[in-house]
């Protein structure tokens, strides 16, 4: 049992990262029915961020919590402004081809520039452990998981309780009746994009100090929360952290049960919820592009 | 001079065209003569394998980012056709190309539940599938030191040099090729393009959209497997690397590159990825990634035609120009031959 | 403004069509390579120039290879056996496809006697075949895997530096005698993981210890979590921890490791597959008293000092390993070259077969002739506490030398060299 409640915590903590990457891809192709494949590449250029703060300018982890989403949000809403927009007009999948080349190139900048090793990253805050009743886990493992929760459920209140949240959500989950309402939502476009980018770069902050720091990093995962949006439903905020959480559950729970089906377990799944639910668990079937 | 020779090109009378066939054909021929042998194999593999994904992207206006799983799962049943039973290579690649096909049928069924952007992200999802299977079952694929040793046989011809094999391949894939061409033209090809267009009207006439769509995607399946048992054969083994995601972005650009709905543009593309990758791997630039993304984001952005649809597109205008009052972009409503590369942008799906 | 477009349009197809064409010429059909040594010998490196291998060998392989040119065409000056020697080098970016293709591409076109390097063992494996069907020698330093000296041998390709055996038996083996009696292993599911598993539980065992559980993990794998908890919740907890995961998930190992404190529940951490990148990735500090097994490192004594300041001094680093026997590889061919009269390799096997040698990378060292591996002492070593460092880049001690009868495997069975 212990174990199991164990394992059941190591899932939350690794869906805190899918949670986090696939609710900054739900909230961009909320705004602008871009699916990000940047998005893999952003989460590593987030983690290289705290690594170069640290190297260059001796700012630690709470610095790099700070600056870094900062930055990528910046940097994301010009990358926007510059690229993606310019597509805005034509068929979503030549933005998903435009930041599919974006990732390509971040990936490779970032080898030319570091190499393909990983870079070593201080130990980060809460170095000891936490009794959690039946069990002791590592406090910076902790910390992930609670930041992960409350972004995310920041992210809700957000999205509910401001005027900018009802736009951005009405757009999501209604577009056609936004539309037709006459709600400019044109505006909000390029700073939810940066919102977006940023969750992710702060996703690759909190991985820095517990996964390996390299180039490759967001590559696989990002396929990975692919599956995950896949499941929950793009079109579906909840569902993207909902299915985050649990799919980071499933795979702890594989790896203890079911080792050989560990990697495979995310896409098997989404391969039912395609046979039973197209659109997902949380997503409406006139959402399914 | 070049601009008249243009001119004359974009009229396209009959012999013009089969003199544009004989060209293709003199220098898909003459290929190993300039280039060296192994890369100009791989142009042909590559080229076919970009065919292949152009017949579902241009013509159905499916992307599909996950179309390794069938190059790959080709280069694995080649291989392991061609060691165990050792029988000619081409029918350890017939065997290889089959087995890509019969991957594809629940891949397909699955995926053409959802579309456009989903039906990327689906695609992608089930290649990292085999992939994670291909390393794990290290006892049929080797695991990541791949698949060694597999022959290249057959009777009565030493295949040891990469000049002969280039043109005991060659046949094969020109069938690809024109296997390609055909179905783009017949019935069911139009019907294919029309789904494309159009899936609320294709189905409102009767037509079973999904079912269409799975032919199409089992069949670009079949001739990209066609392709990937011709690279592992040609390789003599087969690896990792071919059912990674990386490879099924590699044919994305070759497709883009050359331009979406071209058909031929493919090989062109797939020539250029080649011969640069070569190229640059020779040069003392190593960062591939670098320059093949940036030439893949300038496309997208600026030459969404690609080489040939760019190339026909500018024939179209200077013909248009010397007609007169005839609009270059008449293609437009209108029916199309999406062979032709004549429409003003590539249309991938409609937004809902 | 469509005019512009279209400028740039054909712009671009130019580009294209340019890259297209752009350095051909060469090659031509059938142009294979004939037995020659008028016109000198050509060296070619292929390795990773651009990857997860480009600093453990890369640029600074090709530097040591040129090195042992120039200390070869300075110890025999007139009398060398010619004094047309060439290093070439090219990038495989670690996939066995490129490897392949420029493996045949340095022997046919560029006129390679010998490939030296290559990292990664699928793209190893290919170039051991490119070697064979070629007949010309290849001498394999970066690449892990015993398949190479198993049934995949053959007569044109020799083993180095080292090989799973070696790095399992000699870390599972010693850190068992040191009195680390249970292990609880945790190894990448695929290949390479599965093979060292197998060589860490024999040593364990017949060394007289225990493993009292083992996991396959996935690979590649970002949350260790799951394995290290149920390695601290075995009772009685076992001594140590051995993880063969190498790069990027050796390193996700090894800050979980301490972040869930099991140096501290007195579970040690043994280390499968390490090399000195790995140590700067993850950092000396965190690492600081790991054993692991080494085929060398450049601290390991005087001599090898003398020749690491030798190289800094060319490549601006302290060797790898890798760089090491490289250089030690070239030299032994260039010797056996020389003293044979000819490149011919099948003259130069003959030098080789059963060569008994001794250079500072290679100890009480002997060429096997039933499967080309070149058996040489290994080192148990540890990482040295940062305070004990003399100076930067002096990450190793060595704890015990494994000598080469024991370093090393008896020949395999599989591996039949006609």
């Amino acid at each position: 049992m212990t174990s199991f409640l164990q394992q059941a915590f190591n899932g939350l903590v690794s869906g805190g990262f899918y949670a986090l990457l696939a609710l900054g891809l739900a909230v961009i192709f909320g705004m602008l029915h871009v699916v990000n494949f940047a998005h893999g590449a952003i989460y590593m250029l987030g983690a290289f961020g705290a690594v170069a703060l640290q190297d260059t300018a001796g700012l630690g982890f709470w610095w790099a919590l700070l600056l870094v989403p900062l930055t990528a949000a910046l940097a994301g809403m010009v990358l926007e402004r510059l690229f993606i927009h310019r597509l805005a007009a034509l068929d979503p999948l030549y933005n998903f081809l435009l930041t599919f080349g974006i990732a390509l190139v971040c990936q490779d900048l970032l080898r030319m520039k570091y190499g393909a090793q990983s870079r070593p990253y201080d130990e980060g805050p809460f170095p000891g452990s936490v009794d959690l009743g039946p069990f002791d886990y590592p406090a910076y493992q902790v910390f992930v998981l609670g930041a992960a929760a409350v972004v995310c459920l920041a992210v809700w209140l957000l999205l509910t309780r401001t005027r900018i949240g009802t736009v951005v959500r009405a757009s999501t989950e209604r577009p056609e009746l936004t539309r037709a309402l006459g709600i400019d939502t044109g505006r909000w476009v390029t700073p939810v994009f940066g919102f977006g980018v940023a969750l992710a770069a702060l996703a690759g902050v909190l991985a820095a100090p517990m996964r390996a720091v390299n180039s490759g990093m967001g590559a696989d995962l990002i396929i990975a929360v692919f599956a995950v949006v896949v499941i929950g439903g793009l079109g579906s905020i909840p569902g993207a952290v909902v299915a985050g959480f649990a799919i980071g559950m499933l795979q702890a729970l594989g790896n203890l049960y079911v080792p050989v089906l560990s990697q495979t377990s995310v896409f098997v799944l989404m391969a039912v919820v395609l046979l039973v639910r197209p659109a997902g668990l949380f997503g409406k079937e006139e959402h399914a592009l | 001079m070049i601009l008249a020779l243009l001119d004359r090109l974009g009229a396209r009378p009959a012999w013009l065209r089969w003199g544009l066939l004989a060209a293709g054909l003199v220098s898909v021929l003459g290929l190993p003569w300039v280039l060296y042998p192994p890369v100009a194999a791989d142009i042909l593999c590559w080229g076919l394998f970009a065919v292949a994904f152009d017949l579902l992207l241009g013509h159905a206006g499916l992307l599909s980012f996950g179309h390794a799983a069938f190059w790959g799962t080709s280069a694995y049943a080649t291989g392991l056709i061609a060691i165990h039973a050792g029988v000619p290579f081409p029918l350890a690649v017939a065997g290889g190309a089959v087995a890509a096909a019969v991957v594809a049928v629940p891949i397909g069924l699955l995926a053409v539940r959802r579309s456009g952007i989903y039906f990327a992200m689906v695609t992608l999802a089930f290649a990292q599938m085999i992939y994670f299977i291909a390393n794990q079952w290290g006892d049929l694929t080797g695991g990541e030191n791949g698949l060694q040793g597999i022959p290249r046989e057959v009777p009565g011809l030493d295949l040891s040099d990469s000049f002969v094999y280039y043109y005991a391949a060659l046949p094969l894939v020109l069938a690809g090729l024109f296997a390609a061409w055909r179905i783009v033209h017949s019935p069911f090809g139009r019907v294919v393009a029309a789904i494309r267009d159009n899936p609320a009207r294709a189905r409102a006439l009767g037509y079973s959209v999904d079912r269409y769509k799975v032919v199409v995607f089992t069949v670009s399946a079949f001739l990209s497997g066609l392709a990937g048992g011709l690279y592992a054969v040609n390789h003599g083994f087969a690896s990792l690397q071919e059912v990674y995601w990386t490879t099924s972005g590699k044919v994305v650009v070759m497709t883009v590159l050359g331009g979406i709905g071209t058909l031929w543009g493919s090989l062109l593309g797939a020539a250029a990825v080649v011969r640069l990758e070569d190229w640059l791997s020779t040069s003392g630039f190593d960062e591939v990634g670098i320059v093949t993304g940036s030439l893949f984001i300038l496309v997208v952005l600026l030459f969404r035609r690609g080489i040939w649809g760019t190339v026909s597109y500018l024939l179209q205008r200077r013909r248009a120009a010397g007609a007169g009052m005839r609009s270059a972009e008449s293609g437009n409503g209108t029916v199309r031959d999406p062979a032709a590369g004549d429409r003003p942008e590539p249309s991938l799906v409609k937004e809902p | 403004m469509g005019h512009t477009w279209s400028k740039a349009a054909v712009a671009t197809a130019a580009v294209v069509a340019g890259s297209l064409l752009a350095g051909c010429g060469g090659g031509g059909p059938g142009s294979g390579g004939g037995k020659i040594s008028d016109d000198g010998i050509t060296l070619g490196v292929l390795t990773d120039l651009s990857g997860v291998y480009a600093e453990l060998a890369g640029e600074d392989a090709v530097t040591a290879v040129e090195m042992a040119v120039a200390d070869f065409e300075k110890k025999h000056g007139d009398d060398a056996v010619t004094d047309d020697i060439d290093v070439i080098s090219a990038d495989h970016q670690n996939k066995p496809d490129v490897a392949n293709t420029r493996a045949r591409n340095m022997y046919e076109r560029e006129k390679a006697d010998a490939v030296f390097d290559v990292p990664t063992s699928s793209a190893a494996l290919a170039v051991a075949n490119v070697a064979e069907q070629s007949q010309k020698l290849y001498f394999n330093i970066g690449a892990a895997t015993t398949e190479l000296t198993g049934e995949s041998c053959n007569p044109y390709t020799y083993a180095w530096a080292y090989d799973t055996y070696m790095l399992a038996n000699g870390t599972g083996t010693e850190v068992t005698r040191q009195g680390g009696e249970s292990w609880y292993l945790i190894y990448p599911d695929y290949a390479f993981g599965q093979d060292m598993e197998k060589e860490f539980s024999t040593a364990i065992e017949e060394a007289g210890g225990e493993v009292v559980g083992k996991d396959p993990t996935p690979f590649p794998n970002d949350n260790f979590s799951t394995f290290l908890l149920k390695a601290s919740a075995k009772k009685p907890a076992p001594a140590v921890l051995g993880t063969l995961q190498a790069g990027g998930d050796l390193v996700n190992v090894v800050k979980q490791y301490q972040q869930f404190k099991l140096k501290e529940k007195g579970i040690q951490l043994a280390i499968g597959l390490m090399f000195d990148t790995d140590i700067k990735a993850i950092g000396q500090d965190k690492l600081a008293g790991t054993m692991f097994t080494s085929a060398w490192f450049w601290n390991v004594d005087e001599e090898s000092r003398e020749w690491a300041e030798r190289f800094r001094e060319e490549a601006g680093t302290w060797p790898t390993f890798d760089h090491a026997a490289n250089y030690s590889a070239a030299t032994h061919y260039l010797e056996a070259v020389q003293r044979a009269g000819t490149d011919d390799p099948e003259e130069v096997n003959k030098e080789l077969e059963g060569m008994e040698f001794d250079d500072f990378f290679a100890r009480n060292a002997e060429v096997r002739a039933a499967d080309h591996r070149v058996v040489h002492d290994a080192y148990l070593a540890r990482v040295k506490d940062p305070a004990d460092s003399e100076t930067a880049g002096d990450f190793t001690e060595k704890v015990e030398t494994i000598p080469a009868d024991k370093a090393f495997g008896p020949p395999s069975p599989d591996c039949s060299m006609s």
